[in-house]
């Protein structure tokens, strides 16, 4: 049987460092694509149970953009960046740099640039903690969602559901204080493969 | 009026008129909706999985997580709460496949799964689905009106509608 590693407070503290470099090197990456200086509050690491997560961020009802993509490798895992509506088409103005207010619809083009915002993060993120950690991991293409928040944050609990009661989630958030940009960024790793890499690596 | 939220997982029964019983946002995950339209008896289940994974074993003693169980659980409440099983007006929403743009929705259809669960356990129990509001690609809410037997659903940028 296997050995089980606790999440206790220690753990959670750790992962919490090493994330931090990984949110700042994907904050930069960030700020690189849109132009501007994008600040991160320092991430959060914690157990959450899986069924609560539709309601960690608004309302379930309420209108979001959300970018997902998972990972493989010596870790797999999952990356979700949750905007607000209102806030992704302001964020599309960055990225095309057209003036404030330009953008009225997410069409394909406007899904394909937030969706390489979310490739370019994730994989900043992935390069960071990879080489934290001595390890390999491939993301795959990332989908793009604009739907209610509740039904966009339904992937990760059924990803997460069958196999677990619980998900470490990493979280963090990326702001823009002048044109608030407010991107929710979270990692949630697959337990499993995060307690095998711990054992192989003693890495945190 | 008086909003009830049945969330992931969730289910709830009710007989009072001032009542309404809503799952948000529902995406892959399926709504099932039974009424017994004499004694006003009303359920919502809001499912996340078909069934249990086999060979992994969570302590998880819920069985509205799955449909399976779930669909089985809200027969049960209605019932003890005074609904007639033979009267009982049954309707499924949700179970979309979020993910259809990108490459991973191939190992990922949940959404189907769960409809397909749905049918086949409704189906075992004998008891025809009177509307069918499922799959596509967004998501829904899905409300439920005791005091008159009436079923909504809302999609973003629409209004909500009767089905």
């Amino acid at each position: 049987m296997q050995e089980q590693i606790l999440f206790d407070q220690d753990f959670l503290e750790k992962l919490k460092t090493i994330a931090r470099e990984g949110v700042n090197n994907a904050a930069s990456g960030f700020s690189g694509m849109v132009g501007r200086t994008i600040r991160f509050n320092y991430p959060v690491a914690r157990l959450v149970p899986v069924l609560s997560i539709p309601q960690i961020v608004g309302r379930p009802e309420d209108e979001a953009v959300g970018i997902y993509l998972r990972f493989m490798g010596d870790l797999a895992g999952q990356i979700m960046m949750i905007i607000p509506h209102q806030k992704a088409l302001e964020l599309v103005d960055l990225l095309m740099d057209v003036p404030l207010g330009t953008t009225q619809h997410l069409g394909q083009l406007e899904r394909s640039a937030l969706g390489e915002l979310g490739n370019l993060c994730g994989s900043f993120f992935l390069n960071s903690m990879a080489g934290k950690v001595n390890a390999d991991f491939r993301p795959s293409p990332p989908a793009v969602m604009v739907d209610m928040i509740g039904a966009i944050l339904e992937i990760v609990v059924l990803t997460t559901g069958g196999i677990s009661e619980e998900a470490l989630l990493v979280q963090a958030n990326f702001m823009d204080g002048s044109r608030s940009v407010d991107a929710d960024f979270w990692v949630i790793p697959d337990l499993n493969s995060l307690q095998d890499l711990i054992k192989k690596n003693s890495v945190v | 009026m008086k909003e009830t939220n049945v969330g992931l997982g969730e289910q709830a029964v009710s007989r009072s008129p001032e009542d309404v019983l809503v799952a948000y946002g529902l995406g892959s995950c399926v709504g099932v909706v039974m009424i017994d339209p004499v004694s006003h008896a009303s359920g919502l289940l809001h499912a996340v999985l078909p069934k249990r994974t086999a060979g992994i074993s969570t302590n998880d003693a819920n069985p509205s997580k799955y449909v399976e169980g779930g669909v089985e659980g809200l027969v049960a409440a209605l019932v003890k709460a005074g609904a007639n099983r033979n009267r009982l007006i049954t309707r499924i929403v949700g179970g979309a496949n979020m993910l259809i743009p990108s490459g991973l929705t191939k190992s990922f259809d949940i959404g189907t799964r769960n409809i397909e669960a749905a049918r086949t356990t409704l189906n075992r129990l004998r008891m025809p689905i009177s509307v069918e509001e499922v799959g596509g690609h967004t998501g829904r809410t899905v409300r439920v009106y005791v005091a008159d037997s009436r079923v909504t659903v809302r999609v973003i940028g629409e209004k909500e509608r009767e089905i």
